[in-house]
């Protein structure tokens, strides 16, 4: 199945997931300030663009999920890449740096 | 792939654990921020207050989450069956109304259905059936024929010899046999076959084997029978050894060589075949009549099939055959057979006649009923349509009630299209459950309509089933998902265009007055389509009663008739005649017996003798005023109670050779015209030889009826069946002194003490016969009078519905009014305008629709024009009169509005 063309900022929000959990396992909060941590602070992810993108990547085979336990010591679901998820992580990772290359020189033409 | 298919399952199946996981998941969402709040140095509770507003409503983003799963579009689906079924549940005085409407509607439908895809369409149970036609000869064949798509013996020889056409051709001949037991005998029908029949239509034997080239070969050669499967069943009792024995047919010793195919009762629907004989065998199954071995090509009697080559259409075929019947035309037409039985002038006409191929399933009761099932599918057709408008009209003024659910729907974001959808599901749902009720009642009404239609003893091995196939349940479902889009659609836009700032304020009563535009049209719809239906119930009744009220022309209350022939039990001429003398002599001795009289033809059972006739002044006849003919006894006029009007009727003393023959006024009057026709003298053109006119005229009897009770009397004749040597059986009359029905039993024990070996056929009363030839006009007059009134209750329920609707959503300007000072008979007036406008409306469109449609049904009509003004303006008058007082109650109840209360009530 060929991977679903996404608009550009459900595109943004994938790949930024894609490559939060590219090094690790992390529940929804873990997701969400990883994000905001690896983008300085730019994107800061509200639980209600969250939740519906990282049940749609799981149900697209992209991530995997299992409970763990939290840090407050509270059973918590933690999501990491599946195969499927490393391989949609390096597309979308070459198509936005062709994109934003584009739009950089773009921008810079006078 | 795998993933979205496992994503589906859970989606589908484990919903509850998914949205259990998916709480949890938020919970726990929600208590780390907060946790990460009181690390940060803010109270707990505060924290969390905090954290769950961070979160924007736990409650959206389930439903958001669940938005992107797999399958969402089933979950929904599932959702709104869910909610459709309890909607449904919740109004269950709406909901029987509307499974009820529908269940009569398409239960109606299917029952038609059924029967017309049973008789009419469907093709025999053979290989390849499309590819089997039948090879007719198209205009007068001048000569003796056995019917419109037979042809001589020699003719099917040389287009069996020399045609292109075909992969195979085979001909038929049906007729009945006499299987002899030790100590009775009964009549059977049986399938002459020419070698071909068995492999060209691809039948094959459950048992030993079918009729080969060896089996029919030579004339008499070989006495073989193969059984048909219904038959062996019932007859043998699935006897495993029954090939090798021999039965007795007409006498004769046949060996069973085989048992045919379950299913295959012959290549004609309506008159199964119960043992099939090789066709050399003519003279052995319908003695003392041949035209196979005399090779006659004026007499036509077989019924020949061809199956078509591969990749040939019937087209080509036509095409191919036309020359090849012009040169066996232009041979014959020069034959003296031809030239004895015909003129110069007929010659031309003969040399035009076409080869015409039909379709290879098509027969007599498939041509009979073509008609009238298709006319009365059309017209449960209009009484569906109509209860769908009735339906639409239910769902409009529910919709109406239902606004407020459906704002508030909206205001809590529910997209349109989901309110459309959810009452096409809801449409839908009502249509399935009227559906099942609807096949049930379909089942039953089959059943009925079997049992009236066909005669008792065929009902139980006619091969017509009540119980639907697959092509029948396609056509069901098709029916319900088209009416529940037709009275689903409508009202589900309609409603799902709520405004919902008006709907949920407390709104005045000016809403949706668009919407009883539309109901207005719909019950406009309903009024023409039940006067359509009624117009045609009236037609087709007042067409039963003329044909009813028509008589045959003589007294048949006391009559009883049955035929024997002897002729079929091995009996020599000599022999029959002295049956028939002893016969008439043992009956007419019975108690209760008036009279007995002895006919070699049967009257009102469709058949005819026709031959040409030649006289002093005349020569031959054309064809189409062919005197129709009969041999009868001495006691056979007064037994029919004809009185004989001048001359005198036969005697016993009418022996050979005198020469007399009794006629009708329309005969003399045509023959003989302005002379006494008394002692005038005519012949019967005869193809084998010349004949001069040697029979007197003797007596005259009135105009009476003869193959049925539409025809106008044609010219008849009649000869003293003591004159004639070959009489092969005879239909007994017998006027008896009680109820004739009483004395059927009585009868019945007679004839198998007089003669157990010679089986008695078709006895019924006379009336019952005549009853019996009206059934397709009686099935037509009442499913067609009981389709009207329930159209007729459909749009009055329809009606009545609108009136109050509109009666209510003006309570408060009719309250005005009164309180201003108009009469309580201002307001009946006001409403009741309103009612005669809209069935005014309706009677001019159905009135314009049935003048329009009249010219279908005119061949189904007797004795009065398909225009009938009568019939016309009385289904318009107790179509107006029942709608008018449906509306009349509403009228009525807007007169009594209280001024005050209505005022007070906004």
């Amino acid at each position: 199945m060929p991977a679903p063309q996404s608009d550009l900022l459900q595109g943004t929000l994938d790949l930024l997931i894609l490559k939060a959990l590219a090094p690790l396992e992390l529940h929804g909060m873990g997701v969400s300030r990883r994000i905001a941590q690896i983008t300085d602070g730019t994107f800061e992810v509200k639980a209600g663009s969250l939740f519906p993108a990282l049940h749609r990547m799981e149900q697209a085979g992209w991530l995997k999920s299992f409970w763990g336990e939290s840090e407050t010591n509270r059973r918590a679901k933690f999501y990491s890449l599946t195969k499927a998820g490393k391989k949609q992580l390096h597309t979308e990772s070459e198509r936005w740096e062709r994109i934003s290359l584009a739009m950089a020189t773009a921008l810079r033409t006078t | 792939m795998i993933s979205r298919l496992r994503a589906l399952w859970n989606n589908v199946f484990r919903r509850k654990q998914l949205d259990r996981d998916l709480n949890e998941e938020l919970e726990a969402y929600v208590e780390l921020v907060s946790a990460e709040k009181v690390r940060a140095g803010i109270s707990p509770e505060e924290a969390r207050r905090d954290a769950r507003r961070q979160a924007g409503g736990i409650d959206q983003i389930v439903q958001n989450v669940r938005e992107v799963r797999t399958g969402i579009w089933l979950d929904r689906l599932v959702q709104d069956v869910r909610y459709g079924v309890r909607t449904i549940a919740k109004n269950p005085a709406f909901s029987l109304v509307a499974i009820a409407t529908l269940a009569l509607g398409i239960g109606a439908n299917t029952a038609m259905f059924s029967l017309l895809d049973q008789v009419v369409l469907r093709l025999l149970p053979v290989r390849h059936p499309e590819q089997l036609v039948i090879v007719r000869e198209t205009g007068n064949h001048y000569g003796n024929s056995y019917g419109p798509n037979t042809i001589s013996w020699p003719m099917f020889e040389d287009l069996r010899d020399y045609n292109q056409a075909f992969s195979g051709m085979f001909c038929r001949f049906p007729t009945s046999v006499t299987i002899g037991y030790s100590d009775h005998a009964v009549q059977i029908p049986a399938e002459l076959v020419s070698s071909a029949y068995f492999q060209t239509l691809g039948v094959s034997a459950v048992l030993g084997r079918t009729i080969g080239q060896d089996d029919d070969s030579v004339p008499d050669g070989k006495p073989v029978v193969v059984l048909s499967y219904s038959f062996w069943r019932s007859y043998f009792n699935s006897d495993q050894n029954i090939v090798g024995r021999t039965i007795s047919l007409n006498g004769n010793a046949m060996t069973v060589i085989g048992v045919a195919q379950p299913n295959f009762d012959g290549v004609e629907l309506g008159s199964p075949a119960k043992v099939f004989v090789p066709i050399m065998m003519k003279t052995e199954m319908t003695p003392h009549s041949d035209g196979l071995k005399d090779r006659r090509r004026r007499l036509s009697w077989v019924t020949a099939y061809g199956r078509l080559k591969t990749g040939i259409t019937t087209e080509q075929a036509q095409l191919s055959l036309q020359p090849l019947l012009h040169s066996i035309l232009e041979m014959e037409v020069l034959q003296p057979e031809f030239t004895r039985s015909a003129t110069a002038a007929d010659g031309q006409l003969f040399l035009r006649n076409q080869v015409e191929l039909l379709p290879g399933s098509d027969n007599g009761l498939r041509e009979q009923m073509r008609r009238p099932l298709w006319l009365l599918l059309a017209l449960t057709g209009a009484v569906l349509l109509l209860a769908c408008a009735n339906l639409a009209n239910l769902l409009l003024a529910r919709a109406a009630a239902r606004e407020r659910e459906f704002a508030v729907r909206l205001a809590i974001g529910a997209g349109r299209v989901r309110i459309v959808r959810q009452l096409l599901v809801e449409s839908l749902l009502l249509s399935a459950a009227g559906t099942v009720v609807g096949l049930a009642l379909a089942f039953l009404a089959d059943r009925v309509l079997l049992r009236i239609y066909l005669p008792a003893n065929a009902a139980a091995e006619f091969a017509i089933s009540p119980i639907p196939d697959g092509r029948v349940l396609a056509f069901v479902v098709g029916a319900m998902l088209v009416t529940s889009m037709v009275f689903g659609l409508v009202p589900a836009v309609r409603g799902s265009r709520t405004e919902i700032t008006l709907s949920l304020k407390d709104r005045s009563g000016t809403l949706s007055t668009s919407g009883i535009s539309l109901k207005r049209m719909l019950v406009g719809v309903q009024v023409s389509l039940s006067l359509l239906l009624l117009v045609g119930a009236g037609l087709f009744v007042r067409t039963l009663r003329n044909l009813e009220n028509l008589g045959p022309g003589f007294p048949t209350g006391h009559l009883l008739t049955f035929t024997t022939t002897p002729t079929l039990s091995g009996y020599s001429y000599a022999e029959t005649k002295s049956y028939y003398d002893r016969l008439s002599l043992a009956l007419k001795t019975m108690p209760g017996v008036a009279s007995v009289g002895l006919s070699t033809m049967p009257v009102l059972r469709g058949f005819a003798w026709q031959n040409a006739i030649l006289g002093k002044d005349f020569e031959g006849t054309p064809i189409e005023q062919q005197p129709v003919l009969s041999q009868v006894d001495p006691d056979y006029f007064e037994t029919l109670g004809i009185p004989v009007l001048a001359g005198r009727a036969f005697t016993a003393r009418d022996v050979a050779p005198a020469d007399y023959a009794i006629v009708n006024e329309t005969f003399a009057r045509e023959y003989f015209p302005g002379r006494n026709p008394i002692g005038q003298r005519f012949g019967l053109v005869d193809d084998m030889r010349p004949v001069t006119p040697n029979t007197e005229v003797i007596g005259v009897i009135p105009d009476k009826k003869y193959r049925d009770l539409r025809e106008t009397p044609p010219p008849q004749a009649y000869f003293s069946s003591l004159e004639v040597s070959n009489i092969r059986g005879m239909t007994v009359y017998v006027r008896t002194q009680g109820d004739p029905h009483q004395f059927e039993d009585a009868l019945l024990n007679r004839m198998r003490q007089f003669d157990p070996h010679v089986p008695v056929v078709d006895l019924q009363t006379v009336n019952e016969q005549i009853g019996f030839s009206l059934r397709t006009e009686r099935l037509v007059a009442s499913l067609s009078a009981v389709f009207g009134g329930l159209a007729t209750l459909l749009a009055v329920i329809g009606l009545y519905g609108v009136m109050a609707y509109v009666v209510q959503r003006r309570t408060r300007e009719i309250g005005i009014r009164i309180a201003l000072g108009a009469a309580r008979s201002n307001v009946i007036a006001m409403v009741m305008r309103e009612v005669f406008l809209l069935i005014g409306t309706g009677l001019a469109a159905g009135f314009l629709l049935a003048l329009a449609l009249a010219d279908l049904i005119r061949s189904q009509l007797y004795g009065l024009n398909a225009r009938d003004p009568f019939t016309f303006i009385g289904a318009a008058i107790v179509l107006a009169l029942a709608a008018g007082s449906a509306g009349f109650i509403p009228a009525l109840r807007a007169s009594t509005v209280d001024p005050t209360t209505a005022l007070r009530e906004e």
